[in-house]
């Protein structure tokens, strides 16, 4: 009643002011938390409860709901045949397809970088693969490879093999997806190692071409340590894709689940069974490994210089 | 004389090489969508289609909702390319341009995020969005597929924003206007190639992905193209020439993405030089 009325106050800053016109570091912390929001919700959060999960028992299917059951998941997974088959599956992609798609991902790169009068229809030949679906790269292959139409098994016949029934065997399934993975991975590592390529000055070339190097030397001295920053990079996430191999696997079904992978193996306990219990533990083996992945080759990095 | 025309033919080789890599997969399904049952039973197999028919496309839309995936598909990846955009702008711009403590450890804990695997975070996600009655919906895959290309995008607008020069953005505070003001009108618009760079590859990583898209939208009205795309297969048939006019389908949109912006998105993935 007896206060001054508004208008006669010093001027202040009302919140709409603040909001509207804040200070910088305000500004800073308003404009990341979304971010922040979004990271804990969708990843932090569901990593936790990842981690809770697996040293409880919740098969929704049986009712259980969370049971404190210490490390028995764990204890489970190491007497698990069907578990260490998926990681013994998911290492084999691992280890050919990540050396196959850099070899062929730089073989690509390098023919790329030939002196071409348009480079637009190369350019469109290495981003086709990169932005097609890994599903619908797995259907494709899953043609190729048919055992009685497939174009392989024609081209095996027309150069004098004996056609194979792909599908029928875990080695044969196992070869198929690799080639497929590769196909799909390789164009995306060429785009990166085009691009380190295009960085390295042709007057390096020059100087060795002048002290009589021969194109081997060339290949070997210059090209190959100068390409190592960009290949790492791509190489790490490479591995943590083959890591998580699902959708081509998943689309090339060998015989029964002989070939399924770690990342099958968790969604079929999680989404068929429900048993997110088991499901998490599975994931946090996964995690373990992606992050012992990242570790090693951080620490390649940092000795290397 | 003769080494030039040797290094011409090289060349042609060279491109030969990468141009029937990339895109004979394709090719031989555009091929294969135009054949006959007839003609796809005959052995040896044909290459070129004899008698090219349109029934398969026919088929394609009649068994399955074709449009519907399509859709689908679109509608998700559009919504989680303008949430991720959102987003990431913000966060890039506080990174590159304002005053922070510890900008380069924020960068770091963004980028981190893609080194968890999206296979782990399935099962919570899972239950989460049970518990939420989130099954089944566009947003069950528009939340999760920010966080797989926020921290690529995050890092492009990094890269954008710092080589905008600041004297224009105090230029128009002087003129009045608040920061956020000049954000919006002055960076926004300098930085627009990077937020479509930034998009274009989020739109590509929602449209691809497949896993969280199986597990969360079973029912057709939801799912998705890659997953809809494997249902053309019964228990025992694989009617390939029908996948095959589907997969053509499907692919045209991503090829004509690819097709428009083929040089902002090398420049992307070569920034980022992430995700594969």
């Amino acid at each position: 009643m007896n206060a001054a009325p508004r208008y006669m106050e010093a001027p202040r800053r009302s919140w709409l002011d603040r909001v509207s016109d804040p200070s910088e570091k305000v500004l800073a912390w308003m404009l990341l938390t979304p971010a922040i929001v979004f990271m804990t919700a969708i990843v932090a959060y569901p990593v936790a409860t990842l981690i809770w999960n697996s040293f409880h028992d919740v098969r929704l299917l049986a009712g259980q709901s969370g049971r404190f059951v210490g490390l028995e998941n764990f204890a489970l997974l190491m007497q698990d045949a069907q578990f260490w088959r998926a990681v013994r599956n998911t290492m084999i992609i691992v280890l050919v397809t990540v050396p196959g798609s850099l070899i062929a991902g730089l073989a690509l790169a390098m023919l790329a970088n030939m002196p071409f009068k348009s480079r637009g229809p190369i350019r469109l030949a290495l981003l086709l693969p990169w932005a097609m679906p890994l599903a619908f790269v797995g259907l494709i292959f899953a043609w190729f490879f048919h055992s009685e139409y497939g174009i392989v098994n024609d081209l095996l016949v027309r150069m004098g093999f004996e056609p194979r029934i792909w599908f029928n065997s875990p080695t044969l399934t196992m070869m198929a997806i690799c080639i497929a993975t590769i196909w799909k991975t390789s164009s995306f590592m060429a785009l990166i190692l085009l691009a380190g390529l295009q960085t390295i000055p042709a007057s390096l070339y020059e100087a060795a071409e002048v002290d009589g190097a021969s194109k081997w030397t060339q290949f070997t001295q210059i090209t190959l340590p100068l390409l190592v920053p960009s290949m790492l990079v791509a190489l790490i996430f490479r591995t943590l894709t083959a890591i998580q191999s699902f959708d081509i696997p998943y689309s090339m079904p060998g015989p029964g689940e002989e070939t399924q992978t770690l990342a099958m193996y968790i969604h079929m306990n999680a989404v068929d069974y429900l048993d997110l219990g088991y499901s998490s533990a599975l994931a946090v083996c996964m995690f373990i490994l992606s992050i012992a992945t990242t570790w090693i080759y951080l620490r390649y990095v940092r000795g290397d210089k | 004389m003769n080494s030039i025309f040797t290094a011409k033919r090289l060349r042609w080789f060279a491109a030969a090489i990468v141009l029937a890599n990339g895109f004979f997969p394709a090719l031989w399904i555009l091929l294969t969508s135009f054949k006959t049952e007839v003609e796809l039973t005959a052995k040896p197999i044909t290459y070129f289609p004899h008698a090219p028919t349109m029934a398969n496309y026919m088929a394609a839309f009649k068994d399955q909702p074709l449009p519907q995936y399509l859709l689908n598909s679109l509608i998700v990846a559009f919504g989680s390319m303008v949430v991720t955009l959102f987003i990431s702008s913000l966060a890039a711009y506080a990174i590159a341009r304002l005053q922070l403590p510890r900008r380069n450890l924020i960068l770091t804990c963004i980028i981190a995020v893609s080194m968890f695997p999206l296979v782990t975070l399935m099962v919570p996600l899972f239950e989460i969005m049970r518990s939420l009655n989130l099954l089944n919906s566009y947003w069950a895959l528009i939340f999760p597929y920010t966080v797989l290309s926020l921290p690529i995008c995050t890092l492009v607008l990094v890269s954008f924003f710092q080589e905008i020069p600041r004297d224009l953005e105090n230029a128009a505070m002087i003129d009045g206007c608040t920061r956020l003001g000049a954000l919006w009108r002055v960076v926004v618009p300098l930085a627009a190639p990077g937020v479509f760079t930034a998009g274009i590859l989020s739109f590509v990583n929602a449209w691809d992905e497949f896993l969280l898209s199986l597990s969360f939208n079973s029912a057709a009205s939801f799912r998705t193209l890659p997953v809809g795309i494997q249902m053309y297969q019964g228990e025992f048939a694989f009617p390939w020439p029908t996948i095959s006019a589907a997969l053509v389908i499907a692919m045209i949109p991503v090829v004509i993405v690819i097709l428009i912006f083929q040089e902002r998105v090398v420049s992307g993935l070569t920034t980022g030089g992430i995700k594969g």
